[in-house]
């Protein structure tokens, strides 16, 4: 009895300093692949951040009011935030690529699956960043020609022009990348048409007589405002 | 070679019949029939009466005018004209009317005008505006005598009107072209003008035409192209500024007028970074004495919504003004309306900041000038309701003093858009 317990402990042990003689050497080899990625992915991000730099993002940002969005939601400016995305791209990558070679069962397939994520993702990214540029200027434009149309509540009617394009393009973004696809699109459907027929409701019954000003305004018998009273050449 | 492209066959046709020719006045059109008639007439006494020796041609450019504009300058009956005139021409008075082709737009219309000059030989060129009912014989001759008589190669008119008329040009082309240029032109955007062959050939040279600028802008274009490239230049009295039949809608208006002086702008901008100043331009005649009346204009209606625009549009003005001008036109909003007052400093700065962000494109440049509309509203209503009782003297007194604003500024604007 105490022979077959003895066995089985040294061949316990016996497994134990085979399968440490096998682990040690992918571990070191995981550990090299992550720091390399490391290193590999912060000269990525060097090299896009100088690029980006070149290219002058920063004032492509300004220009099409990406630039105010991303500080509004505590995020680095724009050269900054793309060179953010490529180091952990390559750096995830990297300690995927690290985390397969030790040969976990179920970690076996991560790799495949995170590549095969990578493109939906930078597609994702690429819709978000279109729709923050659309949403952007369409809130300028919007809130411009309001002002000088002056139509009423234009800070009002150019937000909402902003967020409804955000959220349409949030919703795309997600439904690329598969994130609760089914919750998404039926969360955002049931908003959306919630919010079409609750301010159809509101406008119809309530807002008559606003809706009667705005279209006397807009289509006017006479000169549309003060400013068209008098020649200004 | 441009010749070709401009001037269809049947109009070089035209012109190789005319020959040469000493003066030749050219009326752009798009849609001017009820405004054509006393234009044309003007033209043809101008010719009988004043340049009766020269080989004269009047060319009408049309953009596709669908109310018969073409049909009524080529049937325009001389009978009409001369019964009027005290003299006679002794020379035949040529006429044509032609389409232009390509966008319309004015610039199309000029070129083909310019081109025209070009292949005749003219010795002066006038063009003139077909939108107005005040064009007089008198008007087309002071245009044309300094180049035909005194070798100057461009004519600014100067109209007789209040000063209290015309606030987009009092207010802001004129100071900010005055302060640029450094020549005192007052009228920068009018759409009639006089020129040499010399100036009309070098325009022709230009690469403006198929631009934005050569589309909307082309009267300030050629005002600012005659001050920077260095032409004799002179400005010649007209009969009361000439009200207009038809009237943009004002933000149209602004847009175009506007984009157009900053294109203007950065287009000379190697001439004007050097200059310093202003310097009177000669009057070749003075305008006619007629007494001009007082517009009526209430411009505390302007001045209502400006505190509101300027709220609303805070988070666009903070990316094209510099902080204390915005920390200003903010103090300046929170006024009542009734005591508004949009001081000279304040109003400069506020223009200067605004080509500054046009010219590094800090958004749409539509976007920026749209920005600057409100803001001129209320700098306008501001002033007419401050001189709006005023005497003549007293507010040409304020315009000059802001023109000599714009001017001393002008070294902290070129700082600024060389450090850029």
């Amino acid at each position: 009895m105490a022979q077959m317990i003895a066995n089985a402990i040294r061949q316990a042990g016996t497994n134990f300093v085979e399968s440490l003689a096998l682990f040690l050497p992918r571990m070191v080899t995981t550990l090299a692949i992550i720091i390399f990625g490391w290193l590999i992915a912060m000269l990525l991000r060097t090299i896009v951040r100088a690029v980006a730099g070149w290219l002058r993002i920063n004032v492509a940002a300004e220009r099409f009011g990406v630039a105010p969005l991303l500080k509004t939601a505590d995020l680095p400016p724009a050269d900054a935030l793309l060179g953010a995305i490529v180091f952990w791209l390559v750096w995830l990558g990297f300690l995927l690529s690290g985390i397969d070679v030790l040969g976990f069962t179920s970690l076996q397939g991560l790799l495949a699956s995170f590549w095969a994520f990578v493109p939906r993702l930078l597609f994702a990214v690429v819709i978000l960043i279109i729709g923050f540029v659309v949403a952007n200027f369409a809130w300028r434009a919007t809130l411009l020609a309001a002002v000088n149309g002056r139509v009423p509540s234009p800070r009002l009617l150019s937000g909402a022009v902003r967020w409804l394009i955000l959220i349409l393009t949030g919703a795309m973004a997600l439904e690329q990348i598969a994130v609760a696809r089914t919750v998404v699109l039926t969360a955002f459907a049931i908003a959306f048409g919630a919010l079409s027929l609750a301010v159809a409701i509101a406008f119809g019954i309530g807002g008559g007589g606003i809706a009667k000003r705005i279209l006397e305004h807009q289509f006017p018998e006479q000169p549309r405002s003060s400013a068209d009273e008098i020649s200004h050449l | 070679m441009a010749q070709d492209s401009v001037l269809s066959d049947e109009l070089l046709h035209h012109l190789m019949a005319v020959g040469q020719v000493d003066v030749l006045v050219g009326v752009p059109t798009l849609n001017n029939a009820s405004t054509i008639r006393p234009v044309v007439r003007a033209v043809h006494q101008a010719f009988s009466r004043y340049f009766p020796r020269d080989r004269t041609l009047l060319i009408n450019s049309d953009g596709g005018s669908d109310d018969g504009t073409p049909g009524m300058v080529r049937n325009a009956s001389v009978d009409d004209t001369d019964t009027v005139t005290v003299s006679h021409t002794l020379r035949t008075m040529h006429r044509i009317s032609t389409p232009y082709h390509g966008v319309p737009g004015k610039g199309n219309a000029l070129r083909q005008i310019m081109t025209a000059a070009e292949l005749t030989q003219a010795r002066a060129v006038a063009v003139l505006n077909a939108d107005v009912t005040g064009i007089t014989p008198e008007g087309v001759a002071a245009l044309v005598r300094p180049v035909r008589d005194q070798q100057f190669d461009y004519v600014a008119p100067v109209y007789q009107r209040h000063p209290l008329e015309g606030p987009l040009v009092t207010q802001l082309v004129r100071p900010l072209m005055r302060a640029a240029y450094g020549w005192q032109v007052r009228e920068p955007v009018a759409p009639e003008f006089g020129c040499s062959n010399r100036f009309v050939t070098h325009c022709l040279e230009q690469d403006v035409w198929d631009s934005e600028l050569g589309r909307v802008g082309i009267d300030l274009w050629v005002t600012g192209e005659a001050l920077a490239k260095g032409f004799k230049s002179c400005q010649a009295g007209l009969s009361p500024h000439p009200a207009t039949s038809t009237r943009t809608p004002f933000g149209e208006l602004f847009g175009q007028v506007v984009d157009s002086a900053f294109a203007c702008l950065e287009r000379h901008a190697p001439y004007w970074l050097n200059r310093n100043g202003s310097e009177p331009m000669l009057l070749a005649s003075p305008p006619p004495s007629a007494p001009v009346e007082r517009p009526v204009v209430d411009g505390t209606r302007l001045t209502e919504a400006f505190a509101k625009d300027v709220e609303n549009l805070q988070s666009v003005l903070e990316y094209i003004l510099s902080g204390e001008t915005l920390a200003n036109l903010e103090a300046l909003a929170a006024k009542q309306p009734e005591r508004l007052r949009y001081p000279d400093a304040l109003w400069v700065s506020t223009v200067y900041d605004v080509l500054l962000a046009y010219r590094a494109g800090v958004m749409r440049r539509d976007h920026i000038v749209q920005v600057l509309a409100p803001l001129y509203l209320g700098r306008t209503g501001s002033f007419l309701r401050q001189y709006a009782t005023s005497p003549e003297a007293e507010i040409d007194e304020a315009l000059e003093n802001l023109c000599r604003e714009f001017e001393r500024s002008k070294p902290d604007l070129i700082q600024r858009w060389n450090s850029r």
